[in-house]
């Protein structure tokens, strides 16, 4: 083949590290922290690691998924408060769970294009302290009173006040067009795969045990940094038994009956929390003295129809990673690291069911043999979600950071990252090892 | 042929639920009606229906639907109802309005409708037929946009207990047991979904407003409009590129509040649906959007 | 965490109260301030060494007004006396008296600065009483200086002269405000090595310094004053005070580092960030310390073992390390405690582990020299800290002013200017060395 090629040489886009707070539980440690305080933290804790302080850094881009109206330029007011340049510039992203990935994976492909020399990507959530609306009939009389010039207009628009209107609302996690939950969406895929509820148990257990292996190993010493006196995950139960888990009743599709086997055990609980990943390209770490993990190869975004039943909630990274392969020419089994976000135990292992299912490999995702079977042994060695909490937009973050380090302390390889997102949507990756 | 009657405007169904109510208290004079069943051969028109704009976003927003430059199906029904609902309370109609119930539904969407559309609405009543628990009928609208069909919908009623003839024989009819298949979706309905639908297309029926008005004609709680259970589901459902028809068959009533569980299973053209009370698993309708 | 009684009775009418009754006023310190003079005042030289006039030349080159005789009435900064050549008692008499003249015109925040021989056990009997008993003498006069004022010494080793690097760097020191809270004390210089600074408001510049323990108090002002110093500093702490850490390394625009520094591998993993990040590794502080404070009737196992491990074990650990390293030019400086000079009830464990960093500097000193560095202790006494602000107020005001002549407690700054002094390559000659920043107490945390 001749040297001539239509695409010019793209750089690499290296990571050279992350931070993460640790996530707590839900109402708990964190409960009157807002994300701005936790991003604006995991920030800091990156500058801190990395010798940052006054420096301009490309782009800080990533989001929250539960966001307050006032938060809407949360990034650039994270970056304000914290000890990076204040010129450097920010903006949110929101892609549901798929929030943190989809901002590492846009600041890798603007670093690789040479747009930017560096950047930093993340993501924050609280269900603590989590937007509260008013009611729809408050608001709009609200609206319209706002909108009425004469005094009559005013008192009539006052008189469709009801005392109900005072009833707040609260961000579900439901899905908008089908009014489920996650949970008995992800039910209803885990009963089409057959996933039975000592695999979801033995995948929870093995999350809680990696975890706490990787701490009792210090893996975490340079990936978080304590906030409001948490330094640990505070969901992590590493004396955690199969007998303990399989105690625990279903609390999803409970309207299967006998066939329901999700329980709080192996569901991932809500969390709060926020992560930090710092990319670069090789001359910005270089120049910087920084380290350099992994590149980040590539990654794909899915989406499926969850909605009308043809496909499971989170079923899109099946799609996204078949994809993903065949455009990097590798097959499933060439990675060294799993990293498939534990949103449920049951989210899991139906992907790992699909991908070795032959029906579901020709069918859906058109290929003319299934992906197959990975080595279990690579599977979220240091512990995932189940574990560690999910604060939707940080565990793109955490996942990221993770494997990076991993990979680097192997010194090859690569590594694969799955993240579900609501909406039918999932955003997977490629780390490479350096 | 049928008679055309031209209405000057669309008549505001509080009006016609006040007529149905003068009827029925007339009905139980002694000596008032016939009970001659023939339907009147008459079609009622309304030239120019201009739909509302405000009143189709309220709408939009009540079905979770996107706002958009398209009229749903489900709310040309209840453009087209009070229409309908005129010959329904003609004096020669022979059938009492009140007590009657709504089987089923079938439309045929033609094509995406305006909302600046100028339409010509014309309703009337045929197919008197028996069933199995008294006598039913087709209500039919159509909707024309410069005399071309547009959109043609049938709506199916039946008045219990009155008999074309002599009463049948009672047949036993076997009912399928129902089997609630895989739930794609799961609606929390209000107690007030209906004096919600009610503000939006002015359908005052008191057996949706409230458990009390409801029980003053005999239904022991407040139950959802069927109409609002079509335009959810369309709403998720309904193409938005072509014409298409849709169907729904109602079983059982949707008590307020209340919990459906619903399901879609879509095929090349086609998507099936059903809800059923998410509780006791009961039916509560079927059908099928099919493109055109 | 501050002094209330020191700004009470320096201040309005609570001031006249305090001198009305009696009360001891400590003064406030003249503390070291980017581009203040060096002294408040003409320094005078005393003593007749063949030196002073180098001495006297470098005081000049410094922009200092230097007399050799007391004159007039007006203030002076500072008395140096010049004995290095006294070899009788006799000979103290006249300096002596000479600088007792003088004392009256001492400014505020003024200094007595000796500069004498070693007193060494193979000279003779008169000429070792004389070396000692000049360094009794200046302690002495410690005592009775007020107004913030301070008494120490150089004291020069063998083959070392007034104008090796060293020791016209400890003069230095000791003149400026570096030293406000170090009192009664001796440096000192054993060899000609180290090298004075080519800016004294930089002398740090391009070194690259690792701090442990350093997420708050001591640690933190050790990390700050480096950095003020022209160090890039790499801040250590347990994983677990990572929050405050990052909050230190941001303010000192460096890196934080999360360790156990009782891990086998802490000295491998500090040395692998400082070359990886910094690319190289000159100066070490070892400042990660706990207290276990009990009685030794009450103590356990757990106590004492933790108090051992951190302040003292993980010291010997890490300097292994670094000498395996042959980082060159490594500088050391280690905390160690006044508890551990003169011991303190409740702190067998702790006095321990203090004792045994003194004892650990003595012994390294030579090993860390070999590659062109050195090793040495700071012992502070009573410092005002997030750990002493836990002492009952009555307790804490009575130790801060009873035994220390300067009246109060020290700041953690004081001690991270000792530090950030013995850390320098113009203390090259100081070596194995514990000096003490105690405002001359004889107790200390």
């Amino acid at each position: 083949m001749s040297a001539q090629s239509d695409t010019p040489a793209i750089r690499q886009a290296v990571i050279i590290g992350g931070n993460r707070i640790p996530f707590a539980r839900s109402n708990g440690a964190y409960a009157k922290a807002s994300n701005q305080d936790m991003f604006t933290a995991a920030l800091d804790g990156l500058v801190a690691r990395f010798g940052l302080q006054g420096q301009r850094i490309g782009a800080v881009a990533g989001g929250a998924v539960l966001k307050h109206s006032k938060d809407f330029n949360l990034m650039r007011e994270c970056v304000l408060g914290s000890s990076l340049a204040s010129d450097t510039p920010a903006y949110d992203v929101q892609m549901a769970c798929a929030t943190g990935m989809e901002a590492i994976g846009s600041l890798a492909n603007k670093i690789k294009l040479g747009q930017l020399d560096s950047g930093i990507g993340g993501g924050v959530d609280t269900t603590s302290d989590a937007p509260i609306a008013v009611s729809e009939g408050l608001r709009s009389m609200l609206l319209e009173l706002s909108r009425a010039r004469s005094t009559s207009a005013k008192l009539k628009a006052m008189s469709k006040f009801r005392p109900s209107f005072l009833a707040p609302n609260a961000p579900g996690t439901g899905e908008p067009r089908t009014g489920l939950s996650m949970g008995d969406h992800q039910a209803l895929t885990t009963k089409a795969w057959n996933i039975t509820r000592e695999a979801q148990d033995e995948l929870a257990l093995a999350s809680h045990k990696n975890l706490a292996a990787a701490y009792e190993r210090h893996f975490f010493d340079d990936l978080i940094t304590p906030f409001a006196g948490v330094s640990k995950d505070t969901n992590l139960r590493g004396d955690s038994t199969i007998e303990k888990l399989g105690s625990l009743k279903p609390v999803f599709g409970k309207s299967l009956g006998d066939a329901a086997t999700m329980t709080a055990g192996n569901s991932t609980p809500l969390t709060d929390g926020a992560s930090a990943v710092l990319l670069g390209s090789e001359a910005f770490a270089r120049e910087n003295d920084l380290p350099m993990l992994a590149n980040f190869v590539d990654f794909e975004a899915a989406a499926v129809d969850f909605v009308h039943g043809a496909e499971g909630l989170l079923m899109a990274p099946a799609y996204a990673v078949a994809r993903m392969l065949k455009r990097n020419n590798l097959t499933l089994q060439d990675f060294d690291f799993y990293e498939i976000h534990e949103a449920f135990a049951g989210t899991v292992l139906s992907t790992l069911a699909a991908w070795e299912d032959e029906e579901f490999c020709k069918n859906k995702l058109g290929l003319d043999a299934p992906l197959g079977a990975i080595d279990r042994s690579k599977l979220n060695v240091t512990g995932s979600s189940l574990a560690a909490g999910h604060p939707f937009a940080a565990t793109g973050g955490r996942l990221v950071a993770t494997l990076a380090k991993m990979l680097h302390e192997k010194g090859s390889g690569r590594g694969l990252i799955s993240v579900c997102a609501a909406g039918g949507q999932g955003v997977v990756a490629i780390l490479e090892a350096r | 042929m049928r008679k055309t009657i031209d209405l000057e405007r669309v008549p505001t169904l509080g009006s016609l639920y006040a007529k149905a109510l003068g009827d029925r208290v007339k009905e139980l004079l002694p000596g008032a009606k016939t009970s001659l069943l023939v339907l009147p051969e008459v079609s009622h028109r309304v030239a120019a229906l201009r739909p509302d704009r405000d009143q189709l976003v309220a709408y939009q927003r009540l079905m979770g639907d996107t706002v958009r430059e398209e009229l749903p199906s489900v709310f040309v029904h209840g453009l087209v109802f009070p229409v309908a609902m005129s010959v329904l309370v003609r004096d020669d109609f022979p059938l009492p309005l009140l007590g009657m119930v709504h089987l089923a539904n079938s439309v045929e969407h033609f094509r995406p409708i305006s909302p600046s559309s100028e339409l010509e609405v014309i309703a009337y009543a045929t197919d008197l037929r028996e069933h199995r628990s008294g006598t039913q009928l087709d209500m039919v609208a159509e909707v024309r946009q410069a005399d071309e069909l547009i959109w043609r919908g049938v709506s199916t009623y039946l008045a219990r207990g009155v008999w074309l003839g002599s009463k049948p024989e009672r047949v036993a009819v076997s009912h399928d047991e129902f089997v609630p298949p895989r739930r794609s979706a799961s609606w929390s309905l209000a107690a007030d979904t209906g004096r919600a639908y009610a503000a939006v297309m002015g359908d005052y029926n008191p057996i949706h407003l409230s458990a009390l008005s409801a029980k003053a004609l005999g239904m022991k709680r407040a139950i959802a409009h069927g109409m609002y259970l079509a335009g959810r589901t369309l709403a998720s459902s309904a193409p938005h590129e072509g014409g298409y028809t849709w169907s729904i068959d109602f079983a059982t009533p949707v008590f307020l509040p209340s919990r459906v569980d619903v399901s879609f299973i879509e095929s090349v053209d086609s998507t099936r649906f059903c809800g059923w009370n998410a509780k006791s698993g009961k039916p509560h309708f079927s059908g099928t959007i099919q493109r055109l | 965490m501050a002094d209330k009684y020191l700004e009470l009775v320096n201040s309005g009418f609570t001031k006249n109260l305090a001198k009305t009754l009696g009360l001891p006023r400590p003064s406030i310190l003249r503390r070291y301030e980017p581009g203040a003079p060096l002294v408040p005042g003409p320094v005078l030289l005393l003593g007749g060494s063949p030196q002073a006039q180098n001495i006297s030349d470098t005081l000049l080159g410094w922009g200092l007004d230097v007399r050799r005789h007391a004159v007039g009435e007006g203030k002076i900064g500072a008395i140096i006396l010049l004995l290095d050549e006294v070899s009788t008692p006799g000979e103290l008499s006249e300096p002596m008296l000479a600088a007792g003249h003088a004392l009256r015109q001492l400014a505020p925040g003024g200094r007595v600065v000796s500069i004498s021989r070693k007193a060494l056990a193979t000279d003779a009997p008169a000429l070792t009483a004389t070396r000692s008993g000049l360094q009794g003498s200046l302690r002495s006069l410690g005592r009775e200086l007020r107004g913030g004022a301070t008494a120490n010494g150089v004291v020069l080793g063998e083959r070392v002269d007034a104008t090796a690097p060293s020791a016209i760097a400890a003069v230095r020191f000791l003149l400026s405000g570096r030293s406000a809270y170090v009192d009664g004390q001796f440096l000192e210089v054993d060899t000609t090595d180290g090298e004075l600074p080519a800016n004294f408001e930089k002398p740090l510049a391009g070194k690259v310094a690792v701090v442990t323990g350093a997420a708050r108090g001591i640690g933190a002002a050790i990390a700050a004053t480096l950095f003020r110093d022209g160090a890039t500093v790499v801040v250590v702490d347990v994983p677990a005070a990572g929050d405050a850490l990052a909050k230190v390394a941001n303010q000192v625009a460096g890196t934080a580092l999360q360790l156990d520094i009782t891990r086998v591998d802490a000295g491998a993993v500090i040395i692998d960030h400082a070359l990886a990040r910094h690319g190289k590794l000159d100066i070490v502080v070892h400042n990660a310390g706990i207290t276990r404070d009990k009685l030794l009737a009450n103590m356990d196992a757990a106590r004492w073992d933790s108090v051992i491990a951190v302040n003292i074990e993980s010291q010997l650990r890490m300097n292994e390390t670094f000498l395996g390293a042959e980082l060159p030019g490594l500088r050391l400086v280690s905390l160690a405690s006044t508890s551990g000079i003169a011991g303190n009830r409740g702190q067998t464990n702790y006095a321990a582990s203090k004792a045994g960093v003194m004892g650990m500097v003595t012994a390294s000193a030579q090993a860390f020299a070999a590659s062109g560095g050195g090793i040495n202790a700071v012992a502070p006494g009573f410092i005002e800290t997030e750990m002493t602000a836990k002492i009952p107020v009555a307790t804490r005001t009575v130790a801060r002013m009873l035994m220390p002549s300067l009246m109060q407690g020290g700041l953690p700054l004081d001690v991270a200017e000792a530090i950030a002094f013995l850390a320098s390559d113009a203390a090259g000659g100081i070596n194995g060395q514990t000096l003490r920043v105690c405002g001359q107490s004889l107790v200390g945390a």
